[in-house]
């Protein structure tokens, strides 16, 4: 992502708690008007990054600017943003009307200006009516779309979110989902977003962040996540079953590649005597349109097959399986993607 | 045996109520009768309001009334005032020497007030608050146990509401309006039921510290009115008791539900 004037830079920034590691070398560069997802297993850093960019903390090292501006000491209030945070933080002696205009009111907006935008942000967050009720008389669902609208009613560029659904249950996380991603757009505003579920980052984000351990593994499109993993982290964390790993040693003619990485839909099952790999199945999880068939094999892990409809296949059983070349991801010994055979470079942070 | 030791507890308590009541109900009695007819506890004798015409002719009560409102009023503004500022910097303000400090206020809580009395009397009049209702509630508006009660309720608000506030442009006293002192209600009514209950009764300091009839509060005025050179009329002395008494009672049986609710809440027992 490298357009010519992004909207939110952050340059080498690093943030230590005590000496430990809180985040280290996070270099980002956000278009105006893009969904970025911040995505990891807990721990990575990713709430840091966020809480950095909206100057609940400030960093050890490194710059953080905003629409051309440096703001990497400035307060929160001074950065054009609004927040949206996991636990919603709305404010329980405040009905859902004063707790959506609360900013206005502290910026001393006009009373009149502040019932038009406080009517157009319930209108589209579908809570009109609810106006007088307090948070405690609401459902989770309401909750969060008052925090919503608390965040859109100011009418900020960019609007921080973090794990704004995970309090939520499965069915209303699908359509809160849709709902947050088409307001994005039709706002026409610039969002990060902090998850830990790929699923929410995969198909929400126009760019995925992925962290680990207080660093940036790749930045990019889902889609080059998914289909250009820079490292073997990366690969073993997206997708759903994730990227299998075979030992480079245990497939004949792969070039100097110590791991090589494989999607459960590029394998399929071939006749005894005609695979490339044998395997002994160990578990099969039958999932509706299609069963994933786990397989176990010494020089490899987390190989899957997948195969439409129900299949019962008892645990134990030999399988060999077959895949093309030109589906495999190579990996070096420090597990950093090799430049792939086609002699396209690999994609590499940034 | 559950059962024996469950009427036992209902009956020792029935007999602590008892006890602990007695002396307004002789009070009351006393008020409402001559006076060879309450220490005679004649059960039939006519009740008389006499005695309260007698006590209120004795003594500028209304002057004392109004002192003791007064005061009570300037101790709650100035304790609300200082605890709650000082109750969010032990909150929520990270400074160098934070938590000696906050022992240093604690250990005030050790200090019998009655042992600083010569020490308060000496800085009132230095002060140049001698015989004057702010000198009288002065000492007592930076209490320890107000900053420490304000503390915990404003530990007790989670630290996003704090953040959320910040990011919509609230500093640091809109802050501490807007989100911790209304959500810190429950407490700041508990802590008022307290401290008005407290002055309202105090009898040593303003005895010390107050010197004419203008400054004077009601417990103060009470004691002079019930001195033994005065004669010792003891219907009189509980009419006037009665009389001083009677704004907090009638207010506490009037609000009960709403102070033992807000005790609950406060987290306070």
């Amino acid at each position: 992502m490298s357009a010519t004037n992004p909207f939110v830079h952050v340059d080498n920034v690093a943030k230590r708690w005590n000496g430990q590691l809180g985040v280290e070398n996070i270099s980002l560069s956000i278009p105006r008007g893009s969904f970025v997802a911040l995505l990891g297993p807990s721990g990575c850093g990713k709430s840091t990054t966020l809480r950095l960019l909206s100057g609940l903390e400030l960093p050890d090292e490194g710059t953080i600017a905003i629409d051309g501006r440096d703001v990497t000491n400035a307060a929160p209030s001074d950065r054009n943003l609004s927040m949206v945070f996991q636990s919603y933080a709305l404010f329980p002696h405040l009905n859902v009307a004063e707790n959506v205009v609360f900013g206005l009111k502290v910026r001393r907006v006009a009373a009149a200006e502040r019932r038009e935008k406080l009517h157009r942000a319930l209108e589209i967050t579908g809570l009109l009516g609810y106006e007088d009720r307090k948070p405690g008389e609401l459902s989770g669902g309401q909750r969060q779309r008052v925090a919503l609208a608390r965040a859109i009613v100011a009418n900020q560029p960019l609007c921080l979110m973090d794990e704004p659904l995970s309090n939520l249950d499965a069915k209303l996380r699908a359509s809160v989902r849709k709902d947050i991603k088409k307001l994005q757009t039709d706002l026409g505003i610039t969002v990060v977003y902090v998850t830990h579920d790929q699923t929410e980052a995969m198909s929400m984000a126009d760019m995925v962040v992925l962290m680990k351990d207080g660093h940036i593994q790749q930045a990019g499109p889902p889609e080059e996540l998914y289909y250009r993993p820079a490292n073997t982290f990366v690969a073993e964390f997206v997708g759903a079953p994730p990227m299998a790993l075979i030992d480079g040693a245990a497939l004949p003619g792969v070039g100097g590649a110590a791991r090589v990485g494989l999607r459960a839909e590029n394998v399929t099952v071939a006749e005894p005597g005609q695979g490339r790999l044998s395997c002994t199945v160990a578990d099969c999880e039958f999932l509706g349109s299609e069963t994933f068939i786990g397989l176990s094999h010494p020089a490899a892990s987390g190989l899957t097959v997948s195969l439409p409809g129900l299949r019962h296949i008892p645990a134990g059983e030999k399988m060999e399986i077959a895949f093309s070349d030109k589906d495999l991801h190579f990996f070096d010994a420090a597990g950093q993607r090799l430049a792939d055979p086609a002699g396209q470079p690999a994609f590499t942070d940034g | 045996m559950s059962r024996l030791s469950r009427h036992f507890e209902a009956l020792g308590a029935l007999l602590l109520a008892v006890i602990w009541i007695s002396p307004l109900v002789f009070a009351f009695w006393a008020a409402f009768h001559s006076t060879s007819d309450a220490v005679n506890f004649n059960l039939t004798s006519p009740w008389t309001l006499d005695n309260f015409r007698t006590a209120w002719e004795g003594a500028p009560w209304l002057r004392y009334f109004l002192n003791t409102f007064v005061l009570v009023t300037v101790i709650l503004i100035g304790q609300f005032v200082v605890t709650t500022l000082a109750g969010f910097a032990f909150a929520q303000v990270r400074f160098p020497g934070r938590d000696v400090l906050f022992i240093l206020v604690l250990m005030q809580l050790f200090i019998l007030p009655e042992v600083l009395i010569v020490e308060n009397y000496a800085m009132v009049s230095r002060l140049g608050l001698f015989d004057s209702i702010l000198g009288v509630g002065m000492p007592y508006m930076a209490s320890a146990f107000g900053i420490f009660l304000m503390r915990q309720a404003f530990k007790g608000v989670p630290i996003e509401l704090h953040e959320a506030a910040r990011v919509e442009g609230c500093g640091w006293f809109g802050i501490l309006w807007r989100v911790y002192v209304p959500l810190a209600r429950p407490t700041y009514l508990a802590y008022a039921l307290v401290s008005v209950s407290t002055h309202w009764n105090n009898f040593l300091w303003p005895l010390i510290v107050t010197n004419s009839p203008d400054t004077r509060p009601l417990t103060v005025g009470l004691s002079i009115f019930g001195a033994p050179e005065n004669g010792v009329d003891i219907s009189v002395i509980s009419a006037a008791t009665m009389m001083t008494v009677a704004p907090l009672l009638i207010a506490f049986l009037v609000f009960q539900r709403q102070f033992v609710q807000a005790f609950l809440r406060a987290g306070i027992k």
